[in-house]
């Protein structure tokens, strides 16, 4: 991790109609660390993510990517997509394309490498997330947990310098839980920027760099896994975490 | 001249059938060419339907595309809502009485079938966009994609295979329908047959021929269109991929007649 704030959120407000979903966010994403965004269904966590990869529009407020506001009029939109990638909760993989396809499409169509070039990325990527033997394979023919690996290589293919991740094991059952998030593990390991939407407090707690909770639109607290999970200061915080841990 | 319904409908087989058959070609040509338009421009008018409008897009292109949108969406009504004999009436008619274009009796057929599907297609197309789940438009969006890239790559290739049945049907539309051309003298099915049925005044004989010719051509395409439908949805089985060619060499030959039979 070094000092370079890569992503920087500022005074985000988000309104469906009347209903305030997000109330003046702050917060920032340095290159290489990992952040997991913690907090109860409904806390505004996800639609925090997509307003950073402006999936949806923020009411107000900026995103910084680099020092620039990325959601100005005449911001070049796919560009800033390109280089922020999305792993959703329910994976999103194009349904008319194989695996292998899946991975390619991108790095084809967007960034424009050759065929051999984005093949072999692609390949390579798909093998990261130990998928490689089912690269003929259509999304209807994979379990979850498999095909949200093929849907972290699609990511990984573009190599963005952020991965967002909108609770990628929430669609899972147990089982298959275990699988993304050793491959997400890795990604940490390697030194991806992330910012990670999840219900896995152990994950959080090994992983991250920073944990942020937040709760009813707003951000309650912020800072190491140590100071969000084991010492809350909230009593919001703490609340949270004591129904989540006695289930 | 032979008196019974058999011997009359054998004798306009006999002496009538090549024109028949050149009416039946023409009919299909014209169905085809015309479907397969107005499937363009449906899918063109889908697209641009569809295309998002942000609140911070500029001023310009805010204006073209509400513009834009308006002029298709009278195209549509204006052509779904009135009846195919008409307008080609009032194209074939009007276009050389105001411009004096005298159209060929091919491409005024082609143009006015063309338009027609296109204006039903727009909204089929439009409804087999929407059937699309809006995850796919984010999953390629968030590998940035734009509109067009997301639209030709992901959204249309599954929206075709749903409106696939809609296609079909609007082909067996075209078929029958495009009788309608006789009013502007198109020599197609139809006009063949009444140009037969005139001369020795045997209608229902004629008819009978005429009948089963259509029915014919459109149970051709409608089961021609299943198969293709079938095709799309492509194979139910996939094969593993290993990186070691030698893994797996046993078990792996197919035995082309055992494996028909093993599918259903």
């Amino acid at each position: 991790m070094n000092d370079e704030k890569i992503l920087e959120v500022r005074h985000l407000s988000k309104k469906f109609g009347e209903n305030t979903v997000l109330i003046d966010i702050d917060f920032s994403v340095h290159t290489g660390s990992v952040i997991c965004i913690i907090g109860a269904s409904g806390s505004g966590k996800s639609t925090l993510l997509r307003c950073i990869n402006l999936l949806e529009t923020p009411t107000s407020g900026e995103v910084l990517f680099h020092g620039t506001d990325i959601t100005k009029p005449g911001t070049n939109i796919p560009a800033y997509r390109a280089k922020v990638g999305m792993v959703f909760q329910n994976f999103n993989l194009f349904n008319n394309m194989t695996a292998l396809k899946n991975c390619m499409i991108g790095t084809r169509r967007v960034l424009g490498l050759s065929s051999e070039e984005s093949h072999e990325r692609a390949l390579f990527y798909l093998n990261k997330v130990g998928m490689s033997p089912f690269i003929n394979a259509k999304p209807r023919q994979l379990s979850g947990g498999q095909k949200q690996r093929v849907a972290i290589a699609r990511a990984l293919a573009m190599e963005p310098e952020v991965l967002l991740f909108d609770e990628p094991t929430s669609a899972l059952d147990p089982q298959m839980v275990g699988e993304v998030l050793s491959v997400m593990r890795t990604l940490a390991e390697e030194g991806l920027t992330m910012l990670i939407v999840t219900h896995e407090m152990a994950f959080a707690r090994d992983v991250s760099s920073r944990v942020v909770y937040m709760n009813e639109g707003v951000i309650c607290e912020e800072g190491t896994p140590e100071q969000i999970l084991v010492n809350p200061q909230k009593q919001e915080t703490r609340d949270f975490l004591s129904r989540f841990m006695n289930g | 001249m032979p008196q019974d319904f058999l011997g009359r409908i054998l004798f306009i087989l006999d002496n009538y059938l090549p024109s028949l058959l050149r009416g039946a070609g023409t009919t299909i040509l014209v169905a085809l060419v015309g479907t397969f338009f107005g499937c363009i421009i449906g899918f063109i008018i889908g697209i641009i339907q569809t295309i998002p409008l942000e609140k911070n897009d500029s001023l310009p292109k805010k204006a073209v595309l509400r513009a834009l949108r308006l002029v298709l969406y009278c195209y549509v009504e204006v052509f779904r809502g009135t009846p195919m004999l008409v307008q080609a009436m009032f194209i074939y008619y009007g276009s050389m009485e105001l411009f004096g274009i005298d159209m060929s009796m091919w491409f005024a057929a082609f143009f006015i079938v063309s338009i027609n599907t296109g204006a039903y297609m727009a909204e089929t197309v439009r409804g087999g966009i929407l059937s699309i789940d809006v995850g796919q438009t984010e999953g390629a969006k968030a590998i940035g994609m734009n509109h067009v890239q997301t639209m030709v790559n992901v959204i249309l290739p599954q929206a075709l295979r749903n409106i696939l049945p809609q296609i079909g049907n609007n082909l067996i539309i075209n078929i029958k329908d495009t009788c309608v051309l006789a009013g502007i003298g198109t020599v197609e099915l139809f006009f063949a047959s009444k140009s037969v049925a005139g001369s020795y005044y045997w209608y229902f004989q004629t008819y009978t021929i005429t009948m089963a010719m259509y029915l014919v051509m459109t149970l051709f395409f409608s089961r021609l269109l299943r198969w293709f439908e079938k095709k799309m949805d492509g194979d139910e089985s996939y094969s593993l991929a290993h990186t070691d060619t030698l893994e797996q060499t046993s078990g792996l030959y197919k035995f082309r007649g055992k494996n028909r039979k093993e599918r259903r």
